[in-house]
């Protein structure tokens, strides 16, 4: 009975294997997973809108070794449950690469698998350290990394002699990872931390928070999470009268902030990747995204891009869809994309990713500061 | 006064915005279980509503280019009361009159699909955005030394308190004094002999669930003022804080809602004030817990006696 | 009555457009910083009216529609049948446990590996439900905090790894008596409280559990959650391509076949498959042994079994405890099944996913429950395609399933007389 059944088993995932492989001959599958709905689906939509581009126009050029790019698409809800169950289909599905996933929690337990079972992820938005802590092959993404993100800031925070600073976060994997890497940095140079707290993600009133912010008589104040709260940290504390400059990292840095702060947002610093789609030489890519009636200025969107076309590009270079092959090209070889000149580290980790300290407006512009 | 003083009072002044608050929307959760003993896990859906009809009137009106303060604030009330008491009576007659005198589970279950639906029904339409509220009433008044710590009231939370006083004051008159509060009594302490009696209490249920709504509906309104924006979820966590301010106060008491609702806020600005924000939830349902130990059917609520 | 059904019908229509068109027709548009007012597209206003004139007319001839069902033989033949006898009833249910045992043992090897990890969690969440069904459809303790004692389970195995290198194997019972602990001294003083307040009370409790392992950011790592939990090994053999832990051997090298992720799959899937039927076998022990037979007393007629001289507590803290035990059972097969775990996974809506399982199933019963845990896990992945309606549908559904057919799928049945209840 063990043997026969363990037969069938064999029997069955070759068949599988073999025709994963059939449908490799014809196309290239890339996965793209990523929220499609839930709270942070718009973060989303920028991932899938640059994935889609990028295939789109490498298949206009002849596709990857003469073959063509499908995308199949997975909603995971940036849950970290429905990130297992969609890693599992891709391997059903037979796919080999794959650009996602977007939240960090969905993103580790989902590389998991797709080490084991052998599939190259690039993940264009999670900035989680610990997904390339755990020397994993076939792991990489096209984002810095919060370790990067919060010294940037911190250095920014420094360099302006305040007395004393607070850091507050929104107690997610994100939001806590940066603020205790700007955390860090500040105290190694020598800044009072007046404050280090924790609020909670989707409360509305900040009210107690902001009179203790008050009563600590800080000059910065900065913030680890997304633009909901920290729009209403800014609207609040206006409103109370509590004078400090505040400070936040790229998920805050959106339009959407200003209509929920308004006035209030004027003079907020947020650190963002360069904006690429200001690059001189990506105005022709940002101009097929506006004829497609999408817009390619989201944090998200070139890295996604550029995701897909380092999978192009190492497949290319490898001569080859074996994603261990193509993971040894990419980490071997220089690229350039609409995200700069990109190279990679034995983790697989961008060797440099620039982070540039903006000021806000309240019109929703901004202007680089260093 | 001293710079530890201000700061007490200034989080206490937060903590009774926030409550009284609480306590308008824990009128709802309250005035249903006293009548027909079930949860209404959809009220805080209700809420959210109200708050969001709110907003398309006020940026309805500013579109018309109307700008005088207390016309917006009327029509917005209006509106949000009008779709707010709608819905609560849609609901109840969709979900949870057929369901009524059945196993306690069944209203229960029936009331959470609602909150479900209801959260996804306007985030389906609305988008899953947080939307920012305009700034309609602005500024405060400020009291102790700027040299030190500046305690402040602000006119949106005067304007908060106010409200709520007058609508507490106007529900309690209309439950004591009105033929249908007379019947909501009724209803509420015994449904059957109320119907014996030639009550339509059908009638009073959907009223309690209007009611209810309407209250909750000028949470939405005040509270969207006050925090400054609105998304589809916010209303079920108020309406957990609302549902356990009312079980604290005692639930089926309206007194006690307004008292559980106070309690709450306070607590919840304390424990951020002099704790850390991170464990004001631990904190409220902590005392929640601790205050039903010792007194099982919370603050004001009426020892049960159990009928044989 | 005509002129008062028109009115009522068209007070209903009314109340339809009051309630749909401003959310579905006005929306509130981001444009650059401000907000803006859009009206939607015809094509909505007019679903909007359409909707009204439909509400209109099923009012106005509510009577003859619903006649015209009244008058439709049931299509459920099921649902007339009277109560068969004790025997038959244990024979048919023995008959559908072999056979759907059978059907889940053959099934990984017939379908592919999405589907085997998707019944790994719907094995999960049949435990979960299962032992929820002890504490709410046996013993009647309405339990919103059940996710409490599940989180306990997944984050034993996960920080007794992390910190110790203990194994799935041991781990299991650890998890699962850690977590039937938790349920006992959470018990202990909130059981004297009545049904709603126990309710908030273990929701609170719930919501507690999840604040402090998402704040005690040194033990459990706060949001970062725990990652590297490792997989069950099977007498020392591992199932992943490397072996991790030294001195395991690796499974395809062992019997030399060639490395499979499905391997790692199938063995989780089975191991869940093995635990889901030892709770089940325990569970129906338990319900005929006097402990549980006292559950159902006490949940009939509270008065009347303390008369009889059953202790309240001791039995009801009996069903509280076994329930958190499989819950955390189940617990640790997620742990282990995920690989990574954090905060969010124990959230509220889990609890109540569970608590709509047992009440769809039909409380007590666990045929029904099996069925129902099969179904709720499935069917939003079968709707992949409304993916944006999924949860609307969810919402929508347990409303219905609560109107129409309030007992569950397969509710429990006993002998019993029924005196006809004056209303």
């Amino acid at each position: 009975m063990r043997i026969s059944v363990k037969k069938l088993a064999t029997a069955v995932s070759t068949s599988v294997a073999l025709m994963a492989a059939g449908q490799a001959a014809a196309e290239i599958k890339i996965g793209i997973a990523g929220p499609m709905t839930g709270p942070v689906a718009q973060y989303g939509d920028m991932q899938f809108s640059g994935a889609r581009m990028a295939i789109e126009q490498i298949n206009a050029n002849g596709g990857v070794m003469g073959e063509e790019l499908v995308a199949v698409e997975y909603d995971d809800v940036c849950d970290p449950k429905q990130a297992v169950t969609v890693a599992n289909s891709m391997v059903n599905d037979g796919v080999s690469f794959v650009v996602g996933h977007l939240c960090s929690s969905s993103t580790q337990p989902a590389s998991d698998i797709y080490e084991d079972e052998g599939i190259l992820m690039i993940t264009p938005a999670s900035t989680s350290p610990d997904i390339t802590e755990r020397g994993y092959e076939l792991v990489f993404r096209t984002i810095g990394l919060d370790s990067m993100q919060g010294p940037v800031a911190a250095n920014y925070i420094a360099a302006q002699n305040p007395d004393r600073v607070a850091v507050v976060h929104d107690k997610q994997q994100y939001g806590e990872g940066i603020a205790t890497a700007v955390r860090d940095t500040l105290k190694d140079k020598g800044i009072e931390i007046a404050m280090f707290e924790g609020i909670t993600a989707g409360a509305k009133d900040f009210s107690s928070l902001i009179s203790k912010l008050k009563q600590a008589d800080v000059d910065y104040v900065y913030y680890g999470g997304y633009h909901p709260e920290l729009g209403l940290i800014l609207r609040q504390a206006q409103q109370a009268g509590l004078d400090a400059k505040f400070m936040g990292p790229e998920g805050v840095g959106n339009k959407d902030i200003n209509t929920i702060a308004g006035e209030a947002a004027e003079g907020l610093l947020v650190t963002l990747p360069p904006s690429f789609d200001q690059k001189a030489e990506n105005q022709a890519l940002v101009e097929a995204f506006k004829e497609k009636g999408e817009d390619p200025s989201g944090p998200f969107v070139l890295t996604s891009y550029t995701a897909v076309q380092l999978v192009a590009e190492g497949i290319e270079e490898a001569q080859s869809t074996d994603p261990f092959e193509v993971a040894e090209a990419l980490r071997s070889g220089t690229f350039q994309t609409p995200i700069g000149t990109v190279e990679y580290d034995q983790k697989g980790d961008l060797k440099s990713f620039e982070f540039v300290v903006y000021e806000w407006h309240s019109d929703g512009s901004k202007t680089p500061l260093n | 006064m001293s710079e530890a003083t201000l700061y007490f009072i200034q989080q206490l002044i937060n903590g009774l915005t926030i409550g009284s608050a609480y306590a308008l929307i824990a009128i709802g959760y309250t005035m249903v279980y006293g009548i027909i003993g079930m949860i209404n896990f959809a009220h805080g859906e209700i809420y959210m509503i109200g708050a969001y009809t709110a907003l398309i009137a006020i940026t309805g009106l500013a579109t018309l280019g109307i700008a005088w303060l207390p016309l917006i604030l009327i029509v917005a009330l209006v509106c949000a009361m009008i779709v707010s008491s709608a819905m609560g009576w849609a609901v109840e007659r969709v979900a949870y009159r057929p369901v009524r005198g059945r196993h306690r589970l069944i209203p229960l279950i029936s009331a959470i699909g609602m909150s479900i639906f209801l959260q996804n029904y306007v985030h389906l339409a609305q988008g899953s955005r947080n939307i920012g509220f305009p700034l309609l009433i602005d500024g405060g008044i400020q009291f102790g030394s700027e040299a030190t710590f500046q305690a402040q009231i602000s006119y949106m939370q005067i304007t908060v308190f106010l409200t709520t006083l007058v609508c507490m004051t106007l529900l309690s008159l209309f439950i004591s004094r009105s033929r249908i509060g007379r019947a909501c009594r009724a209803v509420s302490q015994d449904l059957g002999m109320a119907n014996l009696l030639g009550i339509d209490t059908n009638r009073i249920i959907s009223a309690t669930f209007v009611i209810g709504a309407a209250l909750a509906a000028v949470a939405g309104l005040l509270l969207g003022m006050y925090y400054g924006s609105i998304d589809p979820l916010f209303g079920f966590i108020a309406g957990l804080k609302a549902f356990t301010a009312a079980v604290l106060g005692g639930i089926g008491s309206i007194p006690g809602a307004m008292l559980g609702g106070l309690i709450l806020g306070v607590s919840e600005s304390m424990t951020s004030g002099y704790l850390s924000g991170e464990y004001k939830d631990v904190v409220s349902f902590g005392l929640l817990i601790l205050i039903l130990l010792f007194k099982p059917t919370g603050l004001l609520g009426k020892p049960e006696v159990e009928k044989i | 009555m005509a002129a008062h059904n028109l009115k009522h019908a068209l007070f209903c229509a009314f109340i339809t457009v009051i309630i749909s068109y401003p959310i579905l027709g006005l929306n509130l548009i981001a444009q650059g910083t401000s907000v803006t007012l859009e009206g939607a597209t015809t094509a909505t206003v007019v679903n909007v009216f359409l909707a009204a004139v439909a509400v209109f007319l099923f009012q106005l001839f509510r009577d003859n529609i619903m006649g015209v069902f009244g008058r439709v033989p049931n299509l459920n033949p099921l649902a007339k049948r009277g109560p068969v006898s004790q025997e038959k009833r244990l024979l048919m249910e023995r008959v559908f446990f072999v056979a759907i045992i059978l059907l889940a043992l053959v099934w990984p090897f017939i379908v592919s590996r999405g589907a085997v990890d998707l019944a790994t969690l719907v094995l999960i969440y049949i435990m979960l439900a299962l032992g929820l069904n002890v504490v709410v459809g046996l013993a009647g303790l309405l339990d919103l905090g059940y996710v409490a004692f599940y989180a306990v389970g997944a984050y034993t195995f996960a920080l007794l790894s992390q910190y110790f290198g203990i194994s799935f194997w041991l781990a299991l019972p650890i998890g699962a008596l850690l977590a039937a602990l938790f349920g006992f001294v959470l018990g202990f003083p909130v059981l004297r409280l009545r049904g709603d307040y126990l309710a908030i009370v273990t929701l609170g409790f719930g919501e507690i559990i999840r604040i402090l392992l998402n704040n005690w950011t040194t033990l459990t790592g706060g949001p970062n959650g725990i990652g590297g939990i490792p997989d069950p090994t099977l007498f020392g053999m591992e199932f992943g391509r490397r072996v991790k832990e030294e001195g395991n051997v690796s499974f395809h090298e062992t019997f030399g076949i060639a490395y499979s992720g499905e391997h790692k799959v199938i063995f989780l899937y089975l191991i869940a498959l093995v635990l889901a039927i030892f709770t089940l076998l325990v569970i129906r022990r338990f319900m005929r042994m006097p402990v549980g037979r006292a559950w159902e007393a006490l949940r009939e007629d509270e008065i009347a079994a303390r008369s009889l001289g059953m202790s309240r507590t001791a039995v009801k803290l009996s069903a509280f405890t076994i329930g958190a035990f499989f819950a955390g059972f189940a617990g640790t097969v997620f742990a282990s099944k995920q690989g990574f775990i954090s905060p969010e996974s124990f959230v509220f809506l889990e609890s109540a996913i569970i608590l709509a399982i047992v009440v769809l199933g039909g409380m007590g019963s666990q045929v029904g429950v099996i069925l129902a845990a099969i179904a709720v896990t499935i069917l939003p992945e079968l709707a992949r395609e409304f993916s944006e309606y999924r949860m609307l549908i969810f919402g929508a559904a347990m409303v219905l399933m609560m109107v129409w057919r309030p007992q569950g799928l397969l509710p429990m049945r006993r002998i019993q007389i029924e005196l006809k209840e004056q209303g």
